[in-house]
């Protein structure tokens, strides 16, 4: 039992690695834009689908198709934000017009890739075979690998938001966009690269685990509504928090599992959220009560 | 349709006249079963009336209470579900059943506006409303004892007959639910409409407006936004109970799930957010105008993404608001 409990944990921190690659694109976008993108879960489930493309059709190795893919979400992401959400910067109605919009986007995209796609599930082979046994506990290779490569992910960006040019501008504009504007900073590029950026980032999570769930038109739908959660719990517009919100939500969705049952799972995480909103509604890291 | 209520516009002329373009609405959905008596077109009308009366229940707190809620279609299914399980399991009649099923959505409808309603911004208020509404399709899809999952209810008995005054109405055809429906979409119209022009509304749209304005004159937001989302989930609830006793079959996707939130956001949309006609029009619209889309078949929510990313770049305040006043005032 304690065996069986430590390895749904580890996987709880599987999932929750990936909650919070998704998670934080969505911090990024509301930390600088103030807006909800309803389409991430689309992005990620392009993702997904690119990174099988770029495998089976190009023939190409995973550690080159993911790249492949995240490139290709981060320019839908930069014509996304292009097209539909810079008009709406210049109307009123902000804090409502954009979630119609991607929401409009994401059921577009789906139906869109359900055309295209076709409805059957799309399968990889994992990415590195075979599992080893340490301490008694098993675990896959493509576990493993999805926990490492989601921390080097995540802790190269927390870098690149500090230290490089770029990543300054993205928390100059989330800080004070008309400050940021007069210090010469290029307020719509930084919105663009916020956008493709955040994308980039659902098509990796995506790409590291379609070899675990199946790849379909329908995957970004769950996913994305968890997302919210988890920015939510950890504090809208936080990294840490994302990060943290992801590992917590990940965590207790897997011993749910164990304890109750895998139909209840995604109740457990609501009612956290639901919590969450009465004790400290501005979730671990946010710093304003909105 | 030629209902025209323009709130927008503050001349007293325009008021008039759009009372009596309502009134003359009404009447022509009066007589409309007694002069098209095809069954098909009237199954039409009570859908778009039904669908009307859940987009106004929406368009009260997003138009105008400025409370962005994601989750409306948790309250129409619960109200449906409601009824439909009292009215098979305990034989509780439907008459009653109905505004159980909305006083039993607005009760729930607390739990998640308690905690949410206190926090300012839309994206929570949307988060954590998306969030319930998928609580309560999980919940209904694996209850399967109670709400036999995805499975559906099949079999919920209808309307049961009444008499009034002496009349015995049998709910085996169309034209009696066409009424009852009627019925409920003027009451729902009339009670929005009523609200936003009472102090209570004027509250709301100062709340929308300036907040911080609100609260320094004294306007306790938070409780005005409980007691108006509440409202808004009974009325709701109750449509949803009608839903079921109508169309006598619920499964958990159908009416619990994210489409039909989408659907009410479109019909409103369409027709003009914030407006007391718009929803009607674009019930109207988008449920006559789909049936005469039919070949469209799968891609119909394709459509529905398609047209709603346009409509809020360009005419948020809806098409109709954009089209009509030039006609009728001039």
């Amino acid at each position: 039992m304690i065996i069986q409990l430590i390895e749904q944990i580890l996987n709880g921190l599987v999932l929750g690695s990936i909650y919070a690659l998704v998670a934080s694109g969505l911090s990024l976008i509301w930390g600088s834009m103030k807006m909800l993108n309803f389409a991430h879960g689309e992005l990620y489930m392009l993702g997904g689908f690119a990174t099988y493309y770029a495998m089976t059709l190009l023939g190409l190795p995973w550690w080159l198709a993911i790249p492949l893919a995240m490139a290709l979400v981060l320019l839908v992401g930069f014509g996304i934000e292009k097209l539909t959400i810079e008009p709406l910067l210049r109307r009123p109605g902000w804090d409502y017009t954009p979630i119609i919009a991607t929401l409009g986007l994401s059921i577009f995209l789906q139906n869109a890739a359900l055309l295209v796609f076709g409805e059957r599930f799309k399968n990889l082979p994992y990415f590195i075979e075979g599992s080893g046994t340490y301490f008694g506990i098993r675990m896959a290779y493509q576990r493993l690998l999805i926990l490492v490569v989601s921390v080097a992910v995540i802790v190269l960006f927390a870098q690149f938001l500090q230290r490089s040019k770029l990543g300054m501008a993205l928390r100059a504009v989330a800080q004070d966009r008309d400050a940021a504007t007069l210090q010469g900073i290029d307020v719509r590029g930084t919105y663009m690269w916020t956008f493709g950026i955040s994308g980039a980032l659902a098509a990796l999570a995506s790409a590291m685990v379609a070899p675990i769930f199946a790849i379909n038109p329908w995957m970004g739908g769950t996913l994305l509504i968890k997302a919210f959660v988890v920015c939510v719990v950890g504090g809208l517009g936080d990294l840490r928090g994302a990060i943290l919100g992801g590992i917590l939500l990940g965590t207790a969705e897997s011993l749910a599992v164990v304890l109750l049952s895998s139909e209840w799972k995604d109740v457990v995480s609501f009612a956290i959220l639901i919590i969450v909103l009465w004790v400290r509604p501005s979730g671990f890291f946010g710093t304003k009560e909105w | 349709m030629a209902v025209k209520i323009d709130i927008a516009n503050p001349s007293g002329r325009a008021l008039i006249s759009g009372r009596w373009l309502a009134v003359l609405g009404i009447a022509l959905l009066a007589v409309f079963p007694l002069a098209v008596r095809d069954s098909y077109w009237i199954h039409l009308m009570i859908l778009s009336m039904m669908w009307a009366a859940l987009a106004t229940s929406w368009n009260l707190l997003c138009g105008y209470a400025g409370i962005f809620n994601m989750g409306q279609q948790a309250f129409f299914g619960l109200g449906a579900y409601v009824s439909a399980l009292l009215a098979m399991n305990v034989g509780v009649s439907p008459w009653l059943g109905i505004w159980i099923g909305g006083a039993a959505a607005a009760a729930v409808s607390l739990v998640i506006a308690v905690p949410t309603l206190r926090l300012r911004a839309a994206p929570y208020v949307a988060i954590a409303t998306l969030g319930f509404a998928e609580v309560s399709r999980i919940v209904a899809q694996n209850l399967v004892d109670v709400t036999r999952g995805e499975m559906g209810l099949n079999g919920i008995p209808g309307m049961p007959a009444i008499t009034l005054g002496g009349l015995t109405i049998n709910f085996y055809a169309r034209p009696p639910y066409y009424y009852l429906m009627l019925i409920l979409f003027v009451v729902i119209l009339l009670v929005v409409y009523k609200l936003i022009h009472s102090p209570f509304g004027m509250a709301l749209k100062s709340i929308r407006e300036s907040p911080d304005a609100a609260a320094s004159l004294g306007v306790n937001i938070v409780r005005f936004k409980i007691v108006v989302f509440a409202i808004s989930a009974a009325m709701a609830g109750v449509v949803g109970a009608f839903y079921a006793h109508y169309i006598q079959v619920l499964t958990p996707s159908s009416v619990l799930a994210l489409p039909l939130m989408v659907e009410i956001i479109a019909i409103t949309l369409i027709g003009g957010l914030g407006t007391i006609i718009g929803p009607v029009i674009g019930a109207f619209v988008l449920t006559i105008g789909l049936e005469y889309l039919r070949f469209l078949g799968d891609y119909r929510m394709l459509l529905y993404g398609l047209v709603l990313v346009p409509l809020i770049m360009f005419t948020p305040e809806g098409l109709v608001k954009r089209v009509l006043p030039k006609r009728l005032t001039s």
